[in-house]
């Protein structure tokens, strides 16, 4: 039986929808008219551009990089995060001595401000005294420039993230795999499959939603990057690490120049949705 | 429910799969996953046990070509320092923030939840809403930040506690309608019922059924929703310019100046604002798995 006081559901339903509609669907529609306007930032006027705005953009080199940036770094980095997670899944599905603490050590990078992590990784990056690189000096190895070798730095910004977000996938497979029942398990050992057999041919299937819910969240998570480049290398050395969330902050926040901004935001968001239409596709539609 | 606990579900451990195997394989095995484990957990622990070391090393002590991550010298005067700089300050306006931004979504997101879950939609507007709240779920923030910078303008809420507890709804607030959603579902329809037929009202039956029932489900979401707008950086960075309004992560770049970095209080803050996170979710840490789980769903 459902409820069907249309009054009482306009009362549960007004401040949330009130609420979002002001933070989102205003904001979007602002940002829908800028990108086809010339917006002077102190006289608060706007003009009609068309289309020039992206024009402008298409022949931005900052701007190709920023997205060939932000789409090379979310699908390397929410792959790499993903197979790690799901490795570590898979050794903490069983009982050891010290899980219960092991799990919480896991899991803390989640717990710290992006700041901070950025913090403790620029230390650990420092071409000079960095743990990193008397790690490679102790081990005889040359000294790397994590953060200003122009080929070197996205991974260094990567490296950072898989830190920190790893740990998400971690436990999205682990749930997946904890709520396995029992009797398929045994059903399988009985069957004599073990080892990696049993792994391809029976628990991954099972697990597999999980899999692709937690590669879906960290893609269109790491899509939005911002803190770490911010914090670790400003979008440098050159534009090496400029992502699409660098690219607009810049053009919005400190050139002011907010019909750019706008439309570059108006292509993020197509992405975005782009991405979270796969995500609605798999988890929305099959529901309804 | 306490997926974690090791008494719960039986192990499923190699050495229980293979019983009868001889003792040499079986050892290599046990050998090979504690040194995965231990490789795992050095990646994982070693910036922390360098974070905590580096907060209690005296300036200049680490700058060194060695790798020893504790202090030779324990000091806490970076921690003193913090104290008198105003991190006290800091540290109270996160908590008004991401605890104010938290309650927020917390209510309007169970209101919302418990609406989808019970209540029959004209024209399916119940998927509608769904959709919207997953968009913005998924939106990169940066999008919205100069609109809302205007809206903000507009309200005369730049630079304030409020205003950032009100723009944190973008992501705080479909977080918290999508979460509870199942654990909504999860509340027996029957009950409900049976408390409506002896002539409970709307407000009763969240009160004294859905609420209690939902109370370990609130609380998960609390706990995520809470570390989600504790560390939130970019809006604080964009809408906050008054250094003594500055929530925690944006309190950080105080101590990253063109002529020095101030490693010892930078981490000695990584410390503080993390620890108490961190021992709430080891509180709730039966909860986190399912929070997880609760997710997909």
């Amino acid at each position: 039986m459902l409820f069907r006081s249309r009054l009482q559901l306009l009362l549960l339903m007004s401040p949330a929808t009130l609420l979002l509609a002001m933070l989102t669907l205003y904001p979007i529609s602002q940002i829908l008219i800028n990108a086809f306007s010339y917006v002077d930032y102190v006289g608060a006027e706007r003009q009609f551009v068309g289309m020039d705005n992206f024009v402008e953009l298409s022949e931005d080199w900052f701007f190709a990089g920023a997205i060939k940036n932000s789409l090379s770094f979310s699908v390397l980095a929410s792959l790499l995060q993903v197979g790690l997670g799901l490795a570590l899944a898979v050794l903490f599905d069983r009982q050891f001595a010290g899980r219960r603490f092991a799990l919480p050590v896991i899991i803390y990078p989640m717990m710290l401000s992006t700041l901070v992590c950025s913090a403790i990784w620029r230390a650990w990056y420092h071409y000079d005294f960095g743990f990193l690189n008397n790690a490679l000096l102790s081990l005889g190895l040359e000294p790397v420039q994590w953060l200003f070798d122009p080929d070197m730095a996205l991974f260094s910004v990567m490296l950072v993230d898989i830190w920190q977000w790893t740990p998400m996938a971690f436990l999205i497979i682990l749930a997946g795999l904890q709520s396995i029942p029992a009797d398929i398990k045994d059903a399988a050992l009985t069957d004599g499959a073990r080892g990696w057999r049993r792994f391809r041919h029976i628990t991954l299937p099972l697990i597999m939603p999980q899999v692709l819910l937690a590669l879906l969240l960290r893609s269109i998570d790491t899509f939005k990057l911002f803190d770490k480049v911010y914090a670790l290398t400003g979008g440098g050395p050159g534009n090496s690490t400029e992502t699409l969330s660098l690219f607009i902050y810049k053009q919005g926040f400190k050139f002011f120049n907010l019909g750019l901004a706008s439309a570059a935001a108006l292509l993020m968001l197509a992405i975005a949705c782009a991405l979270s239409a796969v995500y609605a596709w798999r988890y929305v539609g099959a529901k309804s | 429910m306490s997926a974690i606990k090791p008494t719960s579900a039986p192990a499923f451990s190699d050495s229980v799969a293979a019983p009868f195997s001889d003792v040499s394989r079986l050892s290599a095995r046990t050998l090979g996953f504690y040194l995965a484990l231990g490789v795992t957990l050095a990646f994982f622990a070693l910036p922390i046990v360098w974070m905590a070391g580096i907060a209690f090393t005296p300036s200049g002590e680490y700058v060194s070509d060695n790798l020893s991550l504790l202090p030779a010298h324990p000091t806490l005067a970076h921690f003193e320092v913090l104290w008198r700089d105003g991190f006290p300050g800091r540290l109270g306006n996160t908590l008004i923030v991401a605890v104010g931004a938290t309650l927020l979504a917390l209510s309007l997101g169970f209101l919302a939840s418990y609406a989808l879950v019970r209540f029959r939609f004209p024209r399916r507007l119940d998927h509608a809403f769904l959709l919207l709240v997953l968009v913005i779920k998924m939106m990169p923030p940066i999008v919205v930040a100069i609109p809302l910078f205007q809206l903000l303008k507009g309200l005369g809420l730049l630079d304030s506690k409020l205003g950032l507890i009100l723009v944190y709804q973008v992501y705080t607030l479909p977080f918290c309608i999508w979460m509870l959603l199942s654990f909504v579902r999860d509340v027996p329809l029957s009950l409900e019922e049976a408390a409506s037929l002896e002539g409970a009202g709307l407000l009763r039956r969240l009160w004294h059924i859905v609420l209690p029932l939902c109370g370990p489900g609130l609380a998960a979401t609390f706990i995520f929703t809470l570390i989600m707008a504790w560390n939130e950086f970019l809006f604080a960075l964009l809408y906050l310019s008054t250094p003594s309004h500055f929530t925690l992560p944006l309190y950080v770049s105080n101590f990253i100046t063109e002529n020095e970095t101030f490693w010892g209080q930078l981490m000695g803050i990584g410390l503080l604002s993390s620890l108490p996170m961190l021992l709430m979710a080891g509180y709730v840490q039966r909860y986190l798995l399912r929070g997880f789980a609760m997710q997909m769903k």
